[in-house]
């Protein structure tokens, strides 16, 4: 009985078969093709707007990621240390592209278009149309602000889906100048904004209820409860109150603490920082306010953008919205300005040309980016399964300056995914029907030389025209004739002992069977003749 | 030793003595000709005698995900910090009760404005600003990457320290560090405090197996499920004792309905009621009612609670003695092994690690 395990029990060897990494997918040739057709149907389209190419490495500095991503990407990235440097697959393009403009294209005159596809990496749970490793396909243009630039690229986004067939989608447009106004207005920090940013997401799409996003931002600021510390932590809140040190100027304040702790010899330093440091900062906090009502004023502010969401006919409300809040409505106009030049375009809702575009305006799109800054916007087309985001991108004003620019640039952008266009069935237009296969064969292995030029002569006279496929496997005549049924064949071209001698080629029609000698001077002719 | 014989990894070293005292206390006993072999006989399964493999605990993860062993016990902390997403390991019993301790954060005393992980975002983004890095040395990478991730800390170093990483912070290799501890003496000894919010993971004892290695042979699943049998029934009984009384009475009956209204005095399942005979039965007679030995089983709770009501119920004399072993009439523990080992359930093992797990990521 125990016999029979044995095998079964050994440990993974050399010879066990080994497995894809989660998430990620193996494209076989129909389908791999059938990718690659979509990304150049995008790709050209992007091209005849003046969108030149770039490609950037997958391995990139984890630092590039960290500057401006948020917290919601860089906590999904594949980042590891590699010889001492901190290397990650990169999450994204944009940052990316963004990258080499600042490092090599900041000289060239504005704006800069530039278009890319490529491979991006996020650790995230797999599911129907989400991998951890999946194709983004986008463009950026550099160099210009406002509507105009706005419009351009959504006509883009819509022009692309176009361009696959893919007639019935819904656009979401938003703009983050709204909610950004708001955190500014409650006078939060950058990076208490940046936490509402990332959270705006889970948010909207009821991943997070309102509570627990206010506790979660409180508790990584450091209001409230977190404050107290265990182990006798000098400094939760209490004590600090009773220390009365909130009540004294700074410089009094910090003499008090640096007396108190000379008494009780606590050595004030560890790692990297100094006293100095550490007494200020102590003294900055205890004179900070508690952040929960201006979290929460935050958050309800976002679900009442979400809860005002809808078509054109909301504008009127989201104006009032704003109006009341004390808040410019710039943003709105801007919005709005973006959304009319897109019917310039041609881009309307049941525009009749067969297309169903639903547009939405949703002032809480964030995107689960922190570098965004204008207008967002996402794209989902309806599946069996809900709605699918297919493209997405916005507006970023401040990324390059962040990524180390000489001044602040302008910039905004878009990409699609790849695998979930593919997943809707989308498809281009223009998909050449399939090529005639030929395939040239050496009876015996002497024969070779002669049929690699007939292979030669055959790929340089009808180029474009056919496949030609070279047998490599001398078996003989039956096995070849075999293998061409298979790999359905339309015309095979037999090289022997013969035709070498006669300076002919035996061609051999593999639908009807049909065999004829052809010399090597007509067999271009006849096989154009053939072929078309 | 026989080819079918159960493979297991037991922790030398820091683990070995409270692992040892388990065993035995499960009544398990081992062979060891000399207490620095490697390599023993573990006695006191039916079905046969396990082969006992001593490793360091850091390693018996390994060693179980490479099917060189069945079964290997180790801290939770290491199965969190090693596991990975589609490897061979089952979480078999998640909380042997023993080796409790946690992986916290834990900064210099002297930086007397960080109380909070909140705290340790803002000096690493403040460290950040000033060019430099908040270092963090721990030998649990992974844990503690995601566990600063999670509290939106991203701009750290993580600095490997074989040594004593409490010692990091006052050779100024890191700021802070990431340790398991116990009781704190250790980071007190080296000024060094924890942090509210800063418990990355709880861990105790666990025992693991290997998928496939299990799978493949009956009779060590066999030898798998007595085990577990035997560690459930002592882990259960450890929180009974039976008490036992003397109440008088008009019949069994009569005592048994005291004992059940008395409230937390019922048992498990309901008292075992005897009669006494006693040694002077005219005595008996003479204060009316005969005498019972009432036994219940109470859980340690709710032991003082118990005590009283039996003797509002006229008990006399209470003694209670520890229970050894509580067997249900089925080994849960073993029932969801079975389910993991059997239908391929690599997705019941990850949610099962995903259960222990989010527990403290979305804490």
């Amino acid at each position: 009985m125990s016999q029979v395990t044995d095998s079964s029990l050994q440990p993974a060897s050399f010879t066990t078969p080994i497995q894809r990494v989660r998430g990620t997918n193996d494209f076989l040739p129909a389908h791999e093709a059938r990718l690659r057709k979509l990304e150049g149907a995008l790709r050209e389209r992007f091209a005849r707007y003046g969108y030149e190419g770039i490609q950037t490495p997958i391995l990139e500095p984890l630092d590039l990621f960290l500057r401006k991503s948020g917290d919601e990407i860089v906590a999904r990235m594949y980042a590891f240390s590699h010889w001492n440097r901190r290397l990650c697959l990169r999450p994204e393009l944009t940052a990316s592209v963004m990258r080499a403009y600042v490092g090599e294209l900041q000289g060239r005159t504005l704006p800069v278009r530039l278009s890319y596809s490529g491979p991006t990496f996020r650790y995230e749970r797999p599911s129907r149309g989400r991998y951890r490793q999946f194709t983004q396909v986008g463009l950026e243009l550099i160099g210009v602000g406002g509507a105009a630039a706005d419009a351009e690229i959504l006509h883009l986004a819509c022009g692309g889906l176009d361009a696959l067939g893919v007639k019935s989608y819904r656009l979401v447009v938003g703009h983050l100048g709204v909610v950004l106004q708001m955190l500014r207005q409650l006078g939060m920090s950058e990076h208490a904004q940046g936490l509402i940013l990332d959270l705006m997401e889970p948010l909207t799409r009821g991943r997070l209820a309102a509570d627990d996003a206010v506790r979660r931002v409180v508790e990584l600021l450091g209001g409230g409860a977190a404050a107290e510390g265990p182990d006798g932590a000098l400094v939760g809140g209490g004590e600090q109150e009773m220390w009365g040190l909130a009540d004294l100027a700074p410089d009094q304040a910090a003499a008090v603490v640096a007396d108190v702790l000379r008494h009780t010899r606590l050595p004030l330093a560890g790692g990297s920082r100094q006293p100095r440091e550490i007494i200020e900062r102590l003294l900055a906090r205890a004179h900070r306010p508690d952040p929960t009502a201006q979290v929460r004023t935050a958050v309800e502010f976002v679900l009442r953008l979400h809860e005002a969401a809808g078509g054109a006919e909301k504008m009127s409300l989201l104006h009032e919205l704003l109006e009341e809040q004390g808040l410019s409505t710039e943003p709105l106009h801007e919005m709005q300005a973006a959304l009319d030049l897109l019917r310039a375009y041609g881009v309307a809702e049941a525009d009749g040309g067969g297309r169903e575009v639903a547009w939405e305006v949703d002032l809480s799109l964030a995107r689960g980016l922190r570098y965004y800054t204008g207008l967002v916007f996402e794209v989902y087309v309806d599946t069996e399964d809900g709605p699918l985001q297919v493209c997405g991108g916005g507006r970023y004003d401040d990324l390059i300056r962040a990524l180390g620019a000489r001044e602040s640039i302008a910039a905004c952008g878009f990409s699609f995914g790849l695998e979930r266009l593919d997943l809707i069935g989308a498809s281009s237009d223009d998909q050449p029907a399939r090529l005639p296969r030929v395939l040239v064969v050496a009876v015996e292995e002497a024969d070779h030389p002669d049929a690699i030029e007939v292979a030669g002569q055959v790929r340089a006279g009808l180029a474009e025209r056919c496949v030609v496929e070279q047998s490599l496997r001398f078996g003989g005549l039956k096995a070849a004739l075999r293998h061409a049924d298979r790999s359905e064949t339309d015309v095979v071209l037999l090289v022997g002992d013969r035709e070498r001698r006669e300076g002919t080629v035996a061609l051999r029609e593999m639908r009807s069977r049909a065999e004829q000698q052809v010399t090597r001077g007509d067999l271009t002719d006849v096989l154009r003749k053939l072929l078309t | 030793m026989s080819d079918g014989a159960l493979r297991i990894a037991l922790p030398s070293k820091g683990m070995e003595d409270d692992t040892l005292r388990f065993l035995r206390a499960c009544g398990l006993t081992l062979d060891r000709t000399n207490p620095r072999q490697y390599q023993a006989r573990m006695r006191g399964l039916p079905s046969g005698p396990a082969e006992v493999v001593f490793q360091r605990a850091a390693d018996i993860f390994d060693e179980v995900e490479h099917g060189t062993v069945d079964l290997g016990i180790t801290g939770y902390d290491i199965v969190a910090e090693h596991r990975a997403e589609e490897d061979n390991v089952l979480m078999v019993h998640g909380e042997l009760g023993y080796q409790r301790c946690a992986l916290v954060l834990a900064v210099p005393e002297g930086w007397l404005d960080v109380a909070s992980a909140s705290d340790l975002a803002e000096v690493a983004a403040d460290l950040r600003a000033r060019g430099r890095e908040l270092r963090v040395a721990t030998k649990y990478s992974n844990l503690t990457r995601q566990f600063l991730y999670d509290r939106g800390i991203t701009y750290f170093t993580l600095v490997e320290v074989s040594g004593a990483i409490e010692a990091a912070p006052a050779l100024d290799t890191a700021d802070a560090i990431c340790d398991l501890t116990s009781s704190g003496v250790t980071l007190r000894e080296n000024r060094l405090k924890t942090i509210a919010g800063g418990t990355v993971v709880e861990s105790q004892a666990c025992l693991i197996g290997n998928r496939r290695t299990l799978a493949a042979s009956p009779q060590r699943l066999t030898a798998t499920r007595e085990l577990l049998e035997l560690i459930e029934a002592y882990l259960r009984a450890r929180k009974h004792i039976s008490l036992t009384a003397n109440i008088r009475g008009e019949n069994a009956e009569a005592v048994a309905r005291l004992v059940i209204g008395a409230g937390d005095a019922a048992g498990l399942l309901g008292p075992t009621v005897a009669r006494v005979y006693p040694k002077d039965p005219a005595r008996e007679r003479e204060d009316g009612g005969e005498w019972y030995a009432v036994t219940v089983v109470v859980t340690e709770p709710v032991l003082l609670g118990a005590v009283e009501a039996l003797r509002r119920a006229g008990a006399s004399s209470i003694s209670g003695t520890p229970v050894h072993y509580v067997f249900e009439h089925r080994s849960w523990t073993f029932e969801a092994l079975k389910r993991q080992v059997g239908g391929g359930g690599v997705d019941d093992q990850s949610a099962y690690l995903r259960t222990k797990t989010m527990a403290w990521s979305s804490s």
